[in-house]
């Protein structure tokens, strides 16, 4: 089976179509998608000002990361649930969306940026945790962070003008 | 009232609005900013209302949070207020007739109200000299309100 005609299948399970035919389901799945961005992405956002040395100056940034984790957790579990579910009711045309499919290539490079800065940096975490001296690579996850999350947003928002 | 109608008019009617509501990717350009914008504010909204409640940042004192925050929120509110102006004078009247944009004005100004007029003290002051109970009100109180306004302004698109 091909992928498009995976989603053309999806598309006609009974959840897509409820969804789709309801009147206040789609919008009430839409609307937390997006109220649920400063939960995830926002507090995500928080983070790296702090990297950068542009926020939260002169406090621990580990314990600012698990403070802001715990809420951006429960953001990306809303985000993907309403996401899978606003994917099904639209799937083949998302599908062939090129903003969609580079909000996907960004969301995976966001994957592997946020993998590397637990595996490099988060074990030495201690070591500059207080003062400044935030090492240069995880500066740099920061930035990225920072740069490619704007980037989700703008192509989940212009995919959507699409469908 | 028709002379603010007239300006409003004339305001949609210039050459910058039209290009950017009749191009294919002027309004999902401005609404992209009004997003990139609402995420930075409401997070700066939850964090200082997260602190209030005594539910993390705890190495940073309320003020000092605020202080931190303050130039992000302002930048981020610029934003928003840029990019809504852009979306509403695009067509005046259809937002203005829309029963959830006026309930998006309405919390709007109860939220601004709260958080720079009856809350003011409790965002200036150290948490701790209250009783935690009050200060976790006052912050569901406010996060409620900041974010009754981005749903009201997302059910625009939908009544």
């Amino acid at each position: 089976m091909s992928v498009l005609s995976w989603c053309q299948w999806l598309e006609q399970t009974s959840l897509a179509v409820a969804i789709s035919e309801s009147v206040w389901l789609f919008p009430i799945i839409e609307g937390s998608h997006i109220l649920a961005l400063p939960l995830s992405v926002g507090m995500i956002l928080m983070f790296d000002l702090r990297l950068l040395g542009l926020a939260f100056q002169g406090g621990s940034a580990s314990r600012l990361m698990h403070d802001v984790l715990r809420w951006s957790k429960f953001g990306f579990a809303v985000m993907f649930v309403t996401g899978a579910l606003l994917f099904m009711t639209h799937a083949s045309q998302a599908y062939e969306n090129v903003f969609f499919r580079t909000k996907l290539v960004l969301l995976l490079m966001l994957g592997i940026n946020a993998a590397a800065f637990q595996i490099v940096f988060y074990p030495k975490m201690a070591r500059w945790d207080a003062g400044g001296g935030t090492p240069l690579g995880a500066r740099v996850c920061g930035v990225l962070s920072l740069i490619v999350w704007i980037g989700v947003i703008v192509c989940g928002r212009t995919m959507a003008y699409q469908l | 009232m028709t002379a603010v109608r007239s300006l409003l008019d004339w305001c949609s009617n210039t050459t910058t609005i039209v290009f950017i509501r009749d191009s294919s990717f002027g309004m999902p350009a401005v609404q992209s900013v009004h997003l990139v914008g609402l995420t930075v504010l409401l997070a700066a909204i939850l964090v200082l209302n997260l602190r209030l409640a005594g539910a993390g940042m705890m190495d940073w004192s309320l003020p000092a949070v605020e202080r931190q925050l303050r130039p992000w929120a302002w930048g981020a509110t610029i934003l928003v207020l840029a990019s809504g102006g852009v979306m509403f004078l695009g067509n005046p009247a259809k937002y203005l007739a829309n029963v959830s944009f006026q309930f998006k004005m309405v919390s709007l100004a109860l939220a601004m109200l709260c958080q720079f007029g009856l809350f003011r003290t409790f965002f200036r002051s150290d948490p701790g000299v209250r009783r935690r109970a009050m200060n976790i009100v006052v912050a569901g109180l406010s996060l409620t309100l900041w974010f009754s306004v981005g749903w009201a302004g997302r059910i625009i698109a939908f009544v």
